[in-house]
């Protein structure tokens, strides 16, 4: 009898050594988010961005061509044009072990950038005319003399893409051996919800540019921003998640930094791009004149590759792929890879299935 | 057993925001159209999900799958606002919407920044300062004189090049 009273006790919820073992495993990676948390808040790091080694070959008013050096076991370098404003070019030299430049570089591949710049109000007079006709053919000429190679595979990122198609298409003494289209918009009437945004219905261009004289970066982030509006949301909960683990931490800050640094647009360059390519849509219909000289896509007839990314939401793969019927050669390959926008060409899924294929589809033709 | 409740908060996930869908393309006081009452929509819906986590929670002693599981329910939740949101972008009654709010914004802006303008170059040439034009004109005037020197260099670089042709041509082949 008294033995039984002694045994009557609470009993607690029986737990497996392995189901303890995760339990504690929970616990510490909390403990972890806490201290992590604690140290970005208290004593936030300014990110290292753009580890590779690099010299300026060029510049002229804000623009920049930087060299990437490499081995140069691939014989024709790459000239890589990004986007005009909207965001830096570091993204494609984040980090190391999370850069594009780093990767082709290592492949053997001399890496030249287009850094546009920080445009101010004196710039507000660039347009897209003066960038193709003008500003583009310097860069890639003196990109070209600094290598001291016959010829250059150029390859276009967003934006970059319809510029620099724009340029191989009006200069055909510049000699281009490969092409490559990476989520840049061609077709504009499939570009998605920017596209209805800006359709001249709803969206007064000439209005705007008058009264702004530019467009400010805050006006950029804001439409950037409601294009994906729960980003921020899952952004921060996908750094919670992962919060115990230092090395996302680092991936975390440095691509923070980077996805909140919105840089304005020339107020002309803004107007002609809303105009002429979103809302009347020249380029794949023929129509774009530029420095008195039609754009023919048709008369890019070097191997092409267009890579589109099946979530992208700034340029859907149905406004990316007509590039392929647009030009005029017979080496020709479109492909659709996993990702978005960004993530097409920058973090991890990057490293695995855009980065390989541009750098062993180069090779073979370089 | 963990991944039927999932299929299940996702069913009601994906059933839940495509009726939000509806509930929002009804435009207010349309003929015809039936009063909607969100909390009707939403309680089913609410009901179900409180169902399936009590059920989830009475199963056993409490696994940190849970923690996991809760995780894929806020990015399904998330993924499914996001379409949600998509879709109601998407259409020309948002877009049309936006260039409201935003000739709204241009409107109130314009005069605003001109006055400021305007107040900010007197402040400056009261003080004997160069005005914000003319920085904006200095700078302009010094990429125009840096293109024109580029063109002379290109110019230069193109007399240059066809002398060592002429030169090298004068040479004919070496013996």
């Amino acid at each position: 009898m008294k033995d039984e009273q002694f045994t009557m006790t609470l009993e607690a919820p029986r737990l497996s050594p392995a189901m303890l073992a995760r339990w504690q495993e929970e616990v510490t990676r909390n403990f972890l988010r806490m201290k992590h948390l604690a140290e970005m808040v208290l004593n936030p790091k300014e990110p290292e961005v753009g580890p590779t080694p690099r010299e300026v070959i060029y510049k002229k008013n804000k623009s920049r061509v930087y060299r990437y050096a490499s081995k140069r076991t691939v014989r024709t370098p790459l000239l890589f044009v990004p986007n005009l404003g909207i965001s830096r070019p570091y993204i494609f030299d984040l980090m190391h072990r999370g850069s594009f430049i780093e990767y082709m570089t290592g492949q053997g591949f001399d890496f030249y950038l287009v850094d546009w710049g920080v445009f101010g109000p004196e710039d507000n007079g660039l347009d897209v005319e003066e960038v193709v006709t003008r500003l583009l053919p310097r860069l890639a000429r003196k990109a070209l003399q600094s290598s001291g190679a016959r010829e250059m595979s150029v390859l276009g990122y967003c934006m970059g893409a319809p510029l620099s198609a724009s340029f191989v298409a009006t200069h055909p003494d510049f000699p281009v051996k490969n092409y490559i289209n990476m989520a840049g918009p061609i077709d504009f009437s499939h570009v998605g919800m920017f596209g209805l945004w800006l359709d001249p219905r709803f969206f007064d261009v000439d209005r705007y540019v008058d009264t702004m004289g530019s467009i400010p970066a805050d006006m950029v982030k804001a439409g950037f921003k409601l294009l994906k509006p729960t980003m921020d949301l899952s952004t921060n909960l996908n750094l919670w998640w992962n919060l115990w683990n230092p090395d996302y931490v680092t991936g975390f800050n440095a691509l923070n930094k980077w996805a909140n640094e919105y840089q304005p647009f020339p107020g002309e360059f803004f107007r002609q791009w809303v105009k002429e390519f979103y809302q009347q849509n020249r380029l794949v219909r023929g129509e774009l004149r530029l420095g008195g000289q039609a754009v023919d896509l048709g008369r890019i007839t070097c191997p092409v590759l267009a890579i589109g990314a099946k979530e992208d939401n700034i340029a859907p793969p149905a406004c990316v792929r007509p590039f392929i019927d647009a030009v005029a050669s017979t080496d020709r390959e479109y492909v659709e890879l996993p990702g978005g926008h960004i993530s097409l060409i920058a973090g991890r899924g990057a490293s695995v299935h855009c980065w390989p294929k541009v750098a062993s589809w180069l090779a073979q033709r370089s | 057993m963990n991944q039927q409740l999932m299929d299940l908060w996702k069913k009601q996930m994906e059933e839940g925001t495509q009726a939000w869908v509806r509930l929002m393309s009804q435009a207010p006081g349309a003929a015809g159209a039936p009063a909607v009452d969100p909390q009707a929509f939403w309680k089913p819906f609410m009901d179900q999900g409180i169902g399936a986590w009590s059920k989830l929670m009475s199963q056993g002693p409490a696994s940190p799958d849970l923690v996991n599981q809760w995780k894929q329910f806020l990015d399904q939740w998330i993924a499914a606002w996001s379409r949600v949101l998509e879709q109601t972008m998407g259409t020309e009654a948002f877009a049309q919407v936006l260039g409201r709010q935003l000739d709204a914004s241009l409107n109130a802006a314009g005069p605003a920044k001109k006055a400021a303008d305007q107040q900010i170059e007197a402040s400056l040439a009261s003080l004997g300062m160069a005005s914000r034009a003319q920085v904006i004109g200095v700078a302009q005037h010094i990429a125009q004189l840096e293109e024109k020197i580029e063109g002379l260099e290109d110019r230069l670089d193109a007399v240059l090049e066809r002398l060592d042709r002429i030169v090298g041509a004068g040479q004919g082949p070496a013996r």
